[in-house]
């Protein structure tokens, strides 16, 4: 199997992260999009670290799943809060951070 | 299982590699796609799950059996409970949000697709030729062509998952950051902590929480996650705590006693 297709597997993930990320309102929804996203990063990384015969890459991807965990934990502590304050998981309600 | 064992150890551009990829990359790409557009969050959850064991999949025909093993139990198992936690906890099983505006639909597909289509001319051509498969059979690669070395050499003959090879470097080279990554998963569930706490909470809404379980209002809600949060052994700990302290009533085991709970808590 040549190497591109993971590159290609992944860069289509990554966009179909990222089209979620755009469409969706429901924050729950958003962050598994992220996840997504972050996901097809780890892809590329454990390909590229194929391609070059080398560690460094897996490596990476194990600290990339560690912050992902930490940020999954936070990140759901902060939407459960949201919701507990504003009522809705809709992200365009709150504009707590529009100037 | 042992198929998948095989194309992991076997190497490169064999068929078995191939048909696992595909069969993995179409389960990741459809999951993904079913993933958002599902209405229902706990469908697109289950969707991710599968994305994520698709994924794991991938690694395994990556020649990674270590990031394989981490991903369905660091991703699919513990994050993906999170998720599904928080969606139980918060009870949002389906809503209907979309973006509301259908010029910004139209525009998130065609960034989506923009992107797409600039990643994939950049890899198409030189990355997908006979030349980068990876292995040692490979024909020789043009100057503009991805060479893949493959991990088969780099791990060695005592060492066909790769593990030993990882953890090597892990705890060599990248020490430093493996002792942060400790400190920031401490962090984190520190931050966590604090955050699912609520120390604005009247202690009032702290007593309606046992007898409206499921009440829409926010304050009950927001007591009801506090409780939540707290096992329920906190709880009856507080009243045996209260209990021991020497108060001679010891039938005060009711929501009343609260109070005195909450105090002690904050």
């Amino acid at each position: 199997m040549a190497i591109g297709y993971y590159f290609i597997v992944s860069a289509l993930l990554f966009s179909i992260g990222l089209i979620g990320v755009l469409l969706r309102r429901n924050a729950i929804v958003l962050f598994m999009c992220i996840e997504l996203m972050l996901n097809s990063v780890n892809l590329t990384l454990a390909a590229a670290a194929r391609m070059w015969g080398g560690p460094d890459g897996q490596v990476f991807v194990f600290f990339v799943i560690v912050v992902a965990a930490a940020e999954a934990v936070v990140g759901l502590a902060l939407i459960v809060n949201l919701y507990f304050r504003r009522g809705t998981l809709d992200v365009d309600v709150p504009q707590l951070l529009r100037w | 299982m042992m198929l998948l064992a095989q194309a992991a150890e076997a190497g490169a551009g064999n068929t078995a590699e191939v048909l696992l990829f595909w069969v993995f990359a179409v389960l990741a790409l459809g999951s993904a796609l079913a993933l958002i557009t599902m209405r229902n969050i706990v469908h697109a959850a289950l969707m991710l799950v599968l994305n994520f064991l698709s994924i794991a999949g991938l690694y395994l025909t990556l020649e990674s059996a270590f990031l394989s093993i981490i991903q369905v139990l660091v991703y699919a198992g513990a994050i993906m409970v999170l998720f599904l936690f928080v969606i139980m906890l918060l009870g949002v099983d389906n809503d209907d949000l979309l973006t509301s505006e259908p010029t910004a639909r139209v525009l998130a597909v065609a960034g989506g697709a923009l992107l797409a289509g600039a990643l994939l001319f950049a890899f198409v051509g030189p990355a997908t030729s006979p030349a980068s498969v990876c292995g040692p059979d490979a024909p020789a690669a043009a100057p503009d062509q991805f060479d893949c070395r493959g991990l088969a050499e780099a791990y060695g003959e005592d060492d066909p998952s790769g593990v030993a090879f990882v953890g090597r470097t892990m705890f060599t080279r990248y020490t430093y950051a493996f002792e942060l990554s400790a400190l920031l998963l401490t962090v984190a569930t520190i931050g966590a902590v604090i955050l699912a706490r609520r120390q604005d909470l009247a202690p009032e809404d702290e007593d309606e929480v046992d007898g409206v379980p499921g009440a829409p209002a926010d304050g009950d809600d927001a007591a009801a996650l506090a409780r939540a949060g707290l096992p329920a052994t906190e709880r009856a700990e507080g009243g045996e705590h209260h209990a021991e302290v020497g108060d001679p009533e010891p039938e005060d085991h009711e929501p009343s006693g609260s109070p005195d709970d909450h105090e002690r808590r904050g």
